[in-house]
């Protein structure tokens, strides 16, 4: 996922990942990245049908264009 | 011939964000498998290829193929790992200002250099046609 990530953001388009495997996805150095604590593959973007949850994380991961760059490193959220 | 120089891992390309995320046209991009429902599947034992989704689509006419993780979310809602029904309301309430007409998604492969080589530069320079503003990534 990082290497696809890593090559658009080559061409000049900013790209920011939501990932759960944080670890993984930080060795690979991406660009942006986002992780939700303790959360699993299926569901990285929050519950089934709570679009309040998903929102939420939806626009904190797209804020992290707006953020003081931390190329390379996962930030890692709580939502609960 | 000399093989061309590749970006070493622990050199970050790095794209500042110069405009509003209102004034941004996002495209989803994703590894979990998604693809629309009338598109055939991607094949479960390794498939190199991307799949284009239509930007008008919802989740409900989106299908996952994948065999490595739990399913039980993404059978109720497929935004739990592709959220393109929330970034349409994002764009409803003005937060976002739209979707790109077109998303992509990969399948499963462990065939790595040629996904590395071939599928990974094919499938940048398709987001790229798409001119998003910003580029949202998922895996599962």
């Amino acid at each position: 996922m990082v290497t696809v990530q890593r090559a658009i953001e080559m061409l000049g388009i900013p790209t920011v990942l939501v990932t759960v495997e944080p670890e993984e996805s930080a060795q690979a150095r991406p660009p942006r990245a986002l992780c939700p604590r303790g959360y699993i593959a299926g569901h990285s973007l929050g519950r089934p049908n709570d679009e309040a949850l998903q929102k939420w994380i939806l626009m904190d991961t797209l804020e992290l264009l707006l953020a003081d760059p931390k190329p390379g490193e996962v930030i890692i959220r709580d939502y609960t | 011939m000399e093989k061309a120089l590749e970006l070493s891992r622990y050199c970050v390309p790095f794209t500042p964000f110069k405009r509003k995320l209102e004034e941004s046209l996002v495209c989803l991009v994703s590894t979990a498998g998604v693809r629309a429902k009338v598109d055939a599947p991607f094949n479960l034992e390794g498939d190199n290829s991307f799949k284009r989704i239509d930007g008008s689509l919802s989740a409900i006419e989106l299908a996952v193929d994948d065999t490595h993780y739990d399913h039980g979310c993404i059978d109720k809602d497929v935004n739990c790992v592709f959220p393109i029904d929330r970034l349409r309301s994002l764009a409803r309430e003005g937060r976002i200002a739209g979707l790109t007409e077109e998303h992509f998604s990969m399948g499963f492969s462990q065939a790595l250099r040629e996904l590395r080589e071939t599928t990974v530069p094919q499938l940048a320079r398709a987001v790229s046609a798409a001119r998003p503003d910003a580029v949202l990534l998922t895996g599962g």
